[in-house]
């Protein structure tokens, strides 16, 4: 994958897969291994638990991942113990996780380790920050697009988004759905006054003001929205939300005769679990979302298989997705097969 | 008590101790697990001690010492639970030994900050260079550890059959011929190298018991180091002040911190207060809104902090020792809910009768038999103050009750002063024109000031109008 040394340049990165499956493991895999021939100091951690030896869903063997000497990572120590390198402990996190302590390590030869790592988007920010205290000059994070993981991946500054048959075997679907995804990873930032504010938000539903200010709306969930719609504007039209962001939600604001004019911020694109379609409905109506935290997609990996046995024709589906993307799309099983120019 | 059990019911003692600012854990849990104080001479070396951390916080060519202490001291993990392994003979695992030693790290450094700042024979923290020298056979100086191959010398062969095999490995594609025996021998020598690690941390873990005291010690004085500094910090913040040992109390300029912040954000001012009781009773009265219940918790919360060995938020303290502070105020949380006030109250009065009869007690009671026909609620009055007079604790009563006959100590809060309005009063800034402080009164009259007040709270006119008739009417009948 030529984006190898572009990625150097971002001092962060988190490589999400669309579905499970999809080849994120065999990514970051081959990632680690070209980064330690460009002898790039790297720490890897992961979101939550990660890196099981199989796959929790259809049992298939999911490689671990191999580290290499000088390289740190950041598990837990559960996972620390099953570790096949040998490595010295730098620093042991003095919170608990269900699996114990998060330890951060260097290794001191090559070898295989299970990834596990902070569960909140705060902890992973503080142990981003711990690598490049450390001397890492790019933090990756193994990342997850799930509802049950409370940390996201998008505190990084670029994204690696791992897609592939399992997401579909047709590829019309396949493309479509990971084309919806990209355009919600690509969804704007808000200024960075904004940001710093709606930061400091944990929960609710929040207007924003002329004048930038945000005020609570004081609505208990946004599923109570349909009650409120009266008073729902009347510090404006910009909305944030600080949680999940549902079709309802999108449903209930496209439907309000201000509609176009309607600007929502969330928190950032894993927060939205919103259909395509609601998404368009709202859209149409000349309504937007932005996002307080935004991540940049770099490149997008394409997993032929999947584990059901389908195969796709890799070099038709890479050239296909790369058009309706505009992005390079690589095949993880086959990540040199373009040239570098 | 510990003073865990004592924030629970007074929240401005949970206030004090939310605003010290303790880095670690360790240092939360030995604060909570603080006992009260009654000792006088444990007392005086609590506060020698903050005196001490108190000067060397506030010497400026000690600042580099002093902020090394302190990072020293957010580094500090808690580890008692591998502490406890020790003592039993469980193995420690590498990640207990890293931490172990990574705790030796941090004590010896800030043994050396301590001792640079002059704090050591307060602090008093154990060497814990032979520990730490146990987990850093390779002299490196810093906390990392791993299991050395100096720690045993077949280590090194079969780690460096590791290193190769695992690069073979990782070049090899699982396709290869080579990949399942490179797999299976690495897998081998992983299993040669657990058995030796194992054999190491027994053998560690047995020499690190013999120190397991020293470390326990260690960990204690790191959580004390904690919150002398936290107390410094907050005795330079705050303004507080030593207290004084003596045979009764007095607090000048008393404040009551959470109080004050309130006030000040809402741009209200705060008068501080001077008070002085001894054993026997004291009774306070006031108008309404004169802060007779606030001078009772402010009252607490110093002799609460004084007796933990605490500066105090006065200009001078002196303060007589008791064994706990025991308080009937009104509004404050009730663990006998389902009672009525006057049941719960009256049940709170007789329990503080009969614990003054063992020990001694600081007594606090806001308008004791309010909720009652003044009848009898007075005559409860004038006996508690007849029973409390004699006994050796120092009792404080509020009340709104006069002629109560009785010779006790009496002060007043001065109130409403109309000399001090200057613009028209409302609720909002009724606060400005009343004095707190308080008067020697000789009388057996309280004021009667409930009227007034109620009428420049926007009362209903015709109630207080009728109200005023009323009490003309009865004053005539008297």
């Amino acid at each position: 994958m030529p984006f190898v040394k572009d990625i150097l340049n971002y001092r962060s990165l988190a490589i999400v897969g669309l579905d499970k499956n999809t080849g994120k493991t065999v990514c970051l895999n081959y990632l680690l291994r070209r980064l330690n021939q460009l002898k790039a100091t790297t720490g890897v951690t992961s979101i939550g638990v990660d890196g099981e030896q199989t796959d929790a869903v259809f049992a298939t063997a999911k490689p671990e991942i191999t580290l290499y000497e000088g390289m740190m990572f950041n598990t837990s120590e559960l996972h620390y113990r099953k570790r096949q390198l040998l490595s010295e402990i730098l620093a042991v996190d003095e919170q608990r996780t269900s699996l114990g302590q998060l330890v951060t390590a260097k290794a001191l030869t090559c070898g295989k380790v299970l990834l596990s790592g902070a569960a909140t988007t705060e902890r992973l920010k503080k142990q981003i920050q711990l690598f490049h205290s450390m001397g890492v000059s790019l933090a990756i994070v193994d990342g997850a697009l799930s509802r049950l993981s409370l940390a996201s991946p998008t505190v990084t500054e670029a994204m690696i988004l791992a897609t592939g048959a399992a997401v579909s075997p047709n590829i019309k679907n396949l493309i479509a759905r990971t084309k919806y995804t990209c355009r919600l990873i690509g969804l704007p930032e808000v200024s960075r006054e904004l940001k710093q504010q709606l930061n400091t938000i944990e929960s609710g539903l929040w207007a924003i003001d002329d004048n930038g200010l945000a005020h609570d709306l004081n609505i208990a969930s946004v599923f109570l929205i349909g009650e409120h719609t009266e008073s729902l504007f009347r510090y404006g039209t910009t909305l944030f939300v600080s949680g999940a962001v549902s079709d309802r939600l999108l449903r209930i604001l496209a439907s309000q005769p201000n509609a176009g004019r309607i600007r929502l911020i969330a928190r950032d694109f894993t927060k939205l679990f919103v259909s395509p379609e609601a998404f368009a409905d709202y859209t149409r109506t000349g309504a937007t979302i932005e996002v307080i935290q935004q991540s940049r997609l770099v490149a997008v990996c394409l997993n032929p298989t999947s584990p059901k046995g389908y195969r796709l024709n890799s070099e038709e589906a890479c050239k296909a997705l790369s058009d309706a993307l505009e992005l390079p799309v690589y095949d993880v099983m086959r990540p040199d097969s373009v040239k570098i120019p | 008590m510990i003073l865990k059990e004592k924030i629970k019911t007074d929240a401005g003692l949970q206030y004090v101790v939310d605003h010290l600012e303790i880095m670690s854990s360790v240092g939360r849990r030995t604060l909570l697990s603080r006992p009260w104080l009654t000792n006088p001479s444990d007392l005086e070396t609590e506060y020698d001690n903050i005196a001490a951390a108190v000067e060397v916080t506030k010497d400026e060519t000690k600042r580099h010492a002093y902020n090394d202490l302190r990072h020293r001291l957010m580094e500090l993990h808690d580890l008692s639970g591998t502490f406890n392994n020790l003592a039993s003979h469980t193995v420690l695992d590498e990640v207990e030994l890293f931490e172990t030693k990574s705790f030796t790290h941090v004590v010896n450094q800030a043994r050396r900050a301590a001792a640079e700042l002059g704090l050591d024979d307060i602090l008093q923290l154990p060497d814990l260079g032979e520990p730490f020298a146990l987990l850093d056979p390779d002299h490196t100086g810093i906390a990392n550890f791993y299991i050395y191959d100096s720690y045993d010398e077949r280590l090194t062969p079969i780690r460096h059959e590791l290193r190769s095999q695992q690069s073979l490995l990782a070049s090899l594609s699982q396709n290869d011929e080579n990949y399942t025996p490179t797999a299976q021998r690495i897998s081998d020598l992983l299993a040669a190298q657990n058995e030796l690690q194992n054999a190491i941390c027994r053998d560690l873990s047995d020499k690190l018991f013999a120190h397991h005291d020293k470390l326990v010690t260690a960990m204690e004085q790191m959580g004390y180091a904690d919150i002398l500094l936290a107390e410094a910090e907050l005795t330079i913040n705050w303004n507080l002040c030593r207290p004084t040992i003596g045979e009764s109390s007095e607090f000048a300029m008393l404040v009551n911190p959470r109080l004050r912040e309130r006030n000040e954000k809402a741009g209200l001012r705060y008068q501080p207060i001077d008070v002085a009781f001894s054993d026997g009773v004291t009774l306070i009265t006031g108008a309404n809104m004169a802060g007779k219940t606030v001078l009772l918790k402010s009252i607490a919360t110093a002799q609460a902090m004084a007796q933990f060995g605490m500066y105090v938020p006065t200009s001078k303290a002196v303060i007589t020792i008791v064994d706990d502070i025991y308080c009937s105020i009104g509004d404050e949380q009730d663990e006998m809910n389902g009672l009525s006030s006057f049941a719960s109250e009256i049940i709170k009065i007789s329990r503080a009768i009969e614990l003054t009869t063992q020990s001694r007690l600081l007594v606090l009671i806001d308008e004791p038999a309010r909720t009652t026909n003044p009848i009898e609620g007075k005559a409860i009055v004038q006996s508690l103050i007849s029973i409390m007079e004699s006994r050796p604790s120092p009792t404080m009563i509020t009340t709104h009750y006069s002629q109560l006959g009785s010779n006790c100590n009496r002060l007043r809060v001065r109130g409403f002063v109309e000399s001090m309005v200057n613009v028209p009063i409302n609720p909002q800034n009724i606060n400005r024109f009343i004095d707190y402080s308080l008067i020697p009164d000789q009388s057996d009259e309280v004021p009667q000031e409930a009227l007034r007040i109620a009428s420049i709270l926007g009362c209903n006119t015709d109630l207080v109008e009728l109200a005023s008739r009323c009490v003309c009417q009865n004053e005539g009948l008297d």
